[in-house]
């Protein structure tokens, strides 16, 4: 079979163009496009997914900037840190008697004059940053391709020659082909868009330093933003904070010169202007084709493997457990609760309540054991799970950052916030270093913020007129010295190891069986025979009769356990046997409670 | 062919303008026009209603209207040109006018019109603005909802103000005179760009080949005011995880300065777009920015007083005002998440609807607001209702006990740091003026504003005398206060008194106090339990076997039953007299008094009265409002005191026997209705069961015989 006769990865705007004009000669008018597709997405499906050819297209990354040519096929993968509102722009119109389509353009190629025959549909600006606290090894499963790619492209350029569509190719490159290898504007972009990532963690070790840790905050990894502009798509598919992965058409002009001279000062104070906020030069531009929201798993080196026999899960649950009780210092019982609160999630919010939440404080910490477990855990979490941050509490950082984001109407811009991390993000909250003073007004703030994230798993984002609250679905572990009673977690743990925490030798397969075995379990759905369900019930209620301090928020808790319990077995319903580990679970932890009560 | 079209339409904007008549029968826009050309005012708004309502309705010229409005105000500006009638009152001539005068004279002179550009364009010689209102039907768009297909059209949206610039002059007309031959030279500018002409175009600089230097004359051109604003969607409007979108808006000559930001409006206008200018036409030439041309501003309005309803909202008030239990299914639209707690729901209810405001003879006045106070272990979802109550409230402040500015609750004077100068600025309870002010955390209040809230609960003002000031501040708010016990948790081994916390002062102005205890009781702890179980298995709350009636209907209600102001009929006066002569009585019989029962007792229960009075859409106060008054206020007491009965001995049938005999004794008869025995055992705290209980144990000892249906009671007289 001949190959197509345009190149989707090299050329896509000519395979876009190529369908737009065979939709048109088969007698559609560009009048029924409006919002809709003409067959190109749909080939550009086939092209990605049905020939597997996915993994050809190169992420954006600055590593991949430098050599990415403009108008070509990448792909993205980020949060929607963003949205910017829609954008009007001339989708068809008629040059002379022949139709033409400027989607997924950011300017004509054609000389075009106001004429009747002028299509204008919309497109959707979001703007996208790289997950906050993405670890470095889901970061780097990205980097796998780029090797495959660089000596795809040499092949490709010979290849080009042959290409059926070598007018159009000549337009879909203004840009010289010789120019981007080493071209000086690709070389200005890395200088002052894209800090080169040492310094980076540089700056903020230093700013950390105070905190007498050096867990990185990598929470302003927000380096290598990109505006992604989306078509036809409805709007309730992409959602604020959503991980993406986005595939479309790069351009990222570095011509385009901020314009001041001929800006009057009539609208000068006045702008919001993208292209003097957002200088192309330093933010590219990716006309979406195709969008695939990403889970965990997706961020995993090798595809998840099929093979679920419960031995092989038994034997990852088992191995993950014994790393955390080493990690743990021994202790058996944190390690379990360790275990359940990796798996939780917010499966669904009934009225005010997030169901699924099981944060963890793991008291007893001070700031001396801090610098033994605390480091070693957060490491291991940062090992297990794709996105993981650290709040290290200190007064001057409860008063000083801003951890919700805030809109900057000035910009017209969603400025980024500590506490917006995407779904299934994992926070630890470090308050072993806090000490007695006064919080100022924004300190207040920030703590009634992290309190509401831990009770409803909702972040108020601050648009100054009001206030928006946005679902978020945050891992909390919160470590302490006594309760904290300025975060009330779910699950109050004293912490009591017995040796120093050794995180042991851990091979590469193992740990990569652990992050499959946590990404992938999370997802499993649960439920609770009507049998199993007149026990649970008769439970509840017996422990409520002997303990008035129970609440319905115990009850949450303990069903919760339940279910986390099962499905870390890989159960989807829950079983005797596991309900009464809960217990028992739970009974361990009020003894060790004990004589913290007062 | 097109020009033709326009001109027709200018004839049937002409027809209209001059025959419209509004429901008085007055010629709507010939008044407009005649205060137009009397000087008195300089806004012609062209209210699509009226168009709509207009006799000799053209749907298609209607149609056209809508979907270019920005040219058919021009051709409605054209028509009004035509009609415009004589100014009937002297004005003394400006500047412009003499302006106008010499350039008509001008004209006159000077046959040389072939030029355009010479020739006086229409809207120097005006000086009214047309606006083009959209009609007020149906629900404005969101800024959301606003898309390309909608460029050109005349649109109808609400958002929030976030940023106006400043108000600057914006050129409309630009006239120069040519150095050579003396013309004025027009120029209409449209875009807020223009190129000005440097050669004039005249037809003897032309011929003379002079190439006359033009001179552009600032006095003479016409400029408009002109302001930019940014709205942006409001909150209620954005989907789920989204960021709310904003929209730019002009706002040309009269409807400049106003808005700020900040301010929730509801606007109509042309959406536009803006072509890019310079360079970035060329280079981005494809994408175009877009902007709202502004016809009329509306701000939103959040009083009950202000309160319009909306199309079939009348409607279904009617049908909801027919239905008998109209009162429970309010009440339990309240909150529905929150599982039972009617009696509170009812309480929070009357609280919205209040009672009227009386003001007698000499001035002093009856407030007409109900406090309420909820008190109750931690847990009990107490906040959660006071949110809830904000929420349905069109006008309500929350705020906790602490306040979380320096103003506090009440008011404070502060010094403007610009300025230096001293300002008052008011609190929560100023704020939430003719509206309702929840207060959480009430007993951990600060001891300032507890002795300024004795005031604003009584006399519904806030004084102060404070840095030179003294001056007193409407605080006509209902007060709804939420507090824990003193302890943190209810002590049942210790008092009422003692858990409560507040001083008596400030509870007898509370017209209802409701105590909300966390009862070990095995059938809540399963309800708990299974609702619990229910939430995890289906990821949703149980049904809750009705469906509640939306807040924005709740609103609704409310507002209508608000307007009326029932009063208490004379052969109902003696009946309330008796009822709080009898709880006084009480009250000095017990050794151990809970309560005081004051003369504010009996206005709560009139003010509780006229509210359910309200409620059931009457003007005048029944005895069935009355008696659900005392039995909320015996319920309310009975939460506090209920342990306390228990302990006095005597057990609750007795109790009821006896309660039944004197009740009986009292009206002197032998028979007594079932529903009147109910309401009289509630009312001393007991529950339906336990008087079945009585009925039938008293019924075997031969003291009185029960109905076997209807179970009514007659005594055997003994």
């Amino acid at each position: 079979m001949v190959g197509p006769p345009y190149d989707c990865l090299a050329n896509p705007l000519g395979a876009v163009r190529l369908t737009f004009e065979k939709a048109i000669a088969s007698g559609s008018h560009p009048s029924s496009f409006d919002g809709k597709d003409w067959g190109a997405i749909d080939l550009f499906r086939h092209f990605l997914f049905d020939q597997s050819q996915l993994s050809q297209v190169p992420i954006l990354s600055p590593a991949t900037l430098r050599w990415v040519q403009p108008n070509t096929l990448v792909r993205f993968r980020g949060m929607i840190q963003d949205m910017l509102g829609n954008e009007f722009y001339v989708g068809a119109y008629k040059d002379g008697s022949v139709w033409r389509t400027n989607k997924f353009m950011d300017f004509s190629k054609f000389p075009m004059d106001s004429s009747p025959d002028m299509r204008v549909w919309e497109r959707r600006l979001l703007y996208c940053v790289p997950v906050p606290g993405i670890s470095s090894w889901a970061e780097s499963a990205s980097e796998v391709a780029i090797d495959r790619r660089m000596n795809w492209t040499s092949q490709q350029r010979d290849k080009r020659g042959r290409m059926d569509f070598e007018a159009m190719d000549a337009e879909d490159t203004p840009v010289p082909a010789d120019n981007f290898e080493d071209s000086p504007t690709a070389k200005r972009m890395r200088e002052d868009g894209h800090p080169s990532p040492s310094s980076q963690s540089q700056d903020y070790k230093t700013e950390a330093a105070c905190s007498s840790t050096n867990v990185e905050l990598e929470i302003y990894h927000d380096s290598s933003p990109c505006l992604v502009k989306i078509y036809d798509s409805p709007e309730s598919e992409l959602k604020l904070n959503d991980v993406f992965e986005f595939v479309g058409v790069l351009t990222f002009d570095s011509e385009i010169p901020v314009e001041t001279g001929d800006r009057d000062d009539f609208c000068n104070d006045y702008s919001d202007d993208l292209l003097v906020h957002l200088p192309p030069h330093k933010v590219p531009r990716l006309h979406c084709l195709i969008h695939r929201k990403l889970a965990a798993h997706d961020f995993l080196h090798k595809s998840p493997s099929v093979e679920q026999t419960p031995h092989l899960v038994k034997e990852a649950r088992e191995s993950l457990l014994r790393h955390l009780t080493d990690v743990l210092g021994n202790d058996g019982v944190a390690a379990h609760y360790m275990l359940l609160h990796l798996l939780s999630r917010v499966h669904s919010r009934v009225d005010h309540v997030a169901v699924g939440k099981l944060s963890l404080n793991l008291t007893c910490l001070s700031k001396e054991s801090f610098s033994v477990f605390g480091i070693q855990l957060s490491l291991a979490i940062k090992n297990l799970l794709p996105f993981s941050t650290c709040i290290p509490l200190t007064l001057e950082y409860l008063s000083r950052s801003s951890l919700a984001p805030k809109k900057d109407y000035q910009t017209n811009r969603l400025i980024p916030g500590v506490l917006q991390l995407a779904e299934g993000s994992h926070l630890i909250i470090d308050e072993t270093l806090l000490e007695t003073g006064t919080l100022n007004s924004v300190g207040v703030d920030n703590a009634r913020l992290l309190k509401n994230l831990l009770e409803f798993q909702k972040v108020e984002y601050d648009f100054t007129y009001y206030k928006m609250e946005m679902p978020a679905d945050v891992q909390l572990l919160i470590l302490s010295e006594g309760k904290s009673n300025i975060l009330p977690a779910d699950v109050i743990l004293p912490f009591q190891p017995s040796s120093v925490g050794t995180s042991g030798v851990v091979t590469t397969e193992a740990v990569e069986a652990w992050r499959w075995y946590l990404a992938a379990f999370r997802l499993l759905p649960h439920s609770i025979e009507s049998e199993m369900q007149k026990v649970v019930e008769n439970d509840l209620v017996a422990a409520r009769q002997a303990d008035r301090s129970i609440g319905s928020q115990d009850f949450s808790r303990w069903l919760t356990m339940g279910r986390l319990i099962s499905t870390s077995f890989g159960e989807t319903s829950l079983s005797m046997e596991h309900w009464q580990m809960v217990m028992e679970l739970e009974r361990q932890r009020r003894e060790r409670l004990l004589p913290y009560r007062n | 062919m097109k020009d033709f079209d326009f001109n027709a339409d200018k004839v049937l904007a002409k027809d209209f303008l001059s025959n419209f008549a509004d429901a008085n029968g007055e010629a709507k826009y010939i008044n407009i026009l005649q205060d137009v050309a009397n000087h008195k005012s300089r806004a012609v708004q062209i209210d699509l209603e009226d168009l709509l309502n207009y006799k000799d309705l053209d749907e298609e010229f209607f149609r056209r209207v809508t979907e270019n409005t920005r040219r058919y105000i021009g051709i409605f500006a054209s028509a009004i040109d035509d009609v415009m009638p004589e100014p009937t009152e002297p004005f003394p001539d400006d500047d412009h006018d003499i302006l106008m005068t010499q350039r008509t004279e001008d004209a006159t002179e000077n046959t040389d019109d072939s030029d355009p550009q010479q020739k006086m364009p229409a809207e120097i010689k005006r000086y009214y603005e047309v606006y083009i209102r959209a009609p007020s039907k149906g629900r404005p768009f969101t800024i959301r909802e606003v898309k390309a297909s909608y460029i050109g059209q005349l649109v109808r949206i609400s958002g929030i103000v976030t940023r106006c610039s400043d108000v600057k002059p914006l050129m409309q007309v630009a006239v120069y005179t040519c150095e050579d031959c003396g013309f004025e030279i027009y120029q209409e500018v449209t875009a807020r760009v223009f190129m000005p002409l440097f050669e004039c175009p005249s037809k003897r600089c032309k011929t003379n080949k002079a190439n006359g230097n033009l001179i552009l004359q600032l006095r003479a051109s016409k400029f408009l005011k002109f302001q930019e604003a940014k709205i942006q969607e409001l909150a209620e409007h954005v989907p789920k995880g989204h960021i709310p979108r904003s929209m730019t808006v002009h706002f040309r000559g009269e409807l400049t300065r106003k808005v700020a930001p900040g301010d929730v409006v509801e606007l109509s206008g042309i959406f536009l777009p803006i072509p890019y200018t310079g360079f970035r036409a060329l280079r981005a030439g494809l994408v175009a920015d877009t902007y709202l041309e502004a016809m009329s501003v509306t701000h939103f309005k959040k009083k009950y007083e202000e309160y319009e309803l909306r199309g079939d909202e009348e409607e279904q008030i009617a049908r909801l005002a027919e239905d008998g239990d109209i009162y429970n299914k309010l009440a339990r639209s309240l909150a529905p998440e929150i599982y039972g707690h009617e009696d509170i729901k009812k309480a929070l209810l009357l609280l919205l609807v209040g009672a009227p405001h009386r003001k007698l003879k000499d001035g002093m006045k009856i407030r007409g607001d109900l406090h309420l106070c909820l008190m109750g272990d931690p847990g009990v979802a107490k906040s959660q209702l006071l949110k809830h109550i904000i929420n349905v409230a069109p006008r309500a402040v929350y705020t906790t006990g602490r306040g979380s500015s320096g103003v506090g609750l009440t008011a404070a004077v502060q010094k403007d740091p610009v300025t230096n100068e001293m300002v008052l600025e008011g609190g929560a309870l100023v704020l939430a003026d003719m509206g309702i002010c929840a207060i959480d955390e009430f007993d951990k209040m600060d001891e300032s504003d507890r002795t300024a809230i004795h005031e604003v609960m009584e006399q519904q003002t806030v004084s102060i005398a404070k840095a030179g000031i003294t001056t007193s501040l409407n605080a006509r708010t209902a007060v709804l206060a939420a507090a824990n016990p003193a302890w943190g948790r209810y002590d049942l081994r210790r008092t009422p008194a003692e858990n409560i916390n507040l001083p008596p002062a400030l509870l007898s102005r509370f017209d209802l106090l409701w105590l909300i205890l966390d009862r070990a009781d095995m059938d809540s702890d399963l309800e708990m339990a299974r609702h619990v179980v229910y939430v995890h298995q289906n990821k949703e709350s149980p049904a809750l076997g009705f469906t509640p009636l939306e807040p924005s209907i709740l609103r609704a209600y409310i507002s209508a039953a608000r307007r009326l102001s029932p009063y208490v009929p004379k052969e109902l006066e003696e009946y309330i007299a008796t009822a709080y002569s009898s709880i006084r009585q009480e009250e000095a019989k017990s050794n151990a008094p809970h309560s005081y029962t004051t003369v504010r007792t009996l206005l709560s229960i009139l003010r509780i009265s006229a509210a359910l009075a309200r409620l059931r859409f009457s003007e005048t106060v029944a005895q069935s409002d009355v008696d659900e008054a005392l039995r909320l206020m015996q319920m309310s007491k009975f939460s506090l005191y209920s342990d306390d009965r228990q302990r006095s001995g005597l057990d609750a049938i007795s109790d009821i026997y006896s309660i039944l005999r004197d009740e009986a004794a009292r009206t002197n008869t032998l028979d007594v209705s079932y529903a009147h025995a109910l309401n009289w055992i509630s009312r001393k705290g007991y529950s339906e069961a336990q008087l079945k209980e009585c009925l039938e144990e008293y019924a075997a000892l031969n003291v009185w015989q029960i109905h076997p249906h209807t179970f009514d009671i007659r005594f055997i007289d003994a």
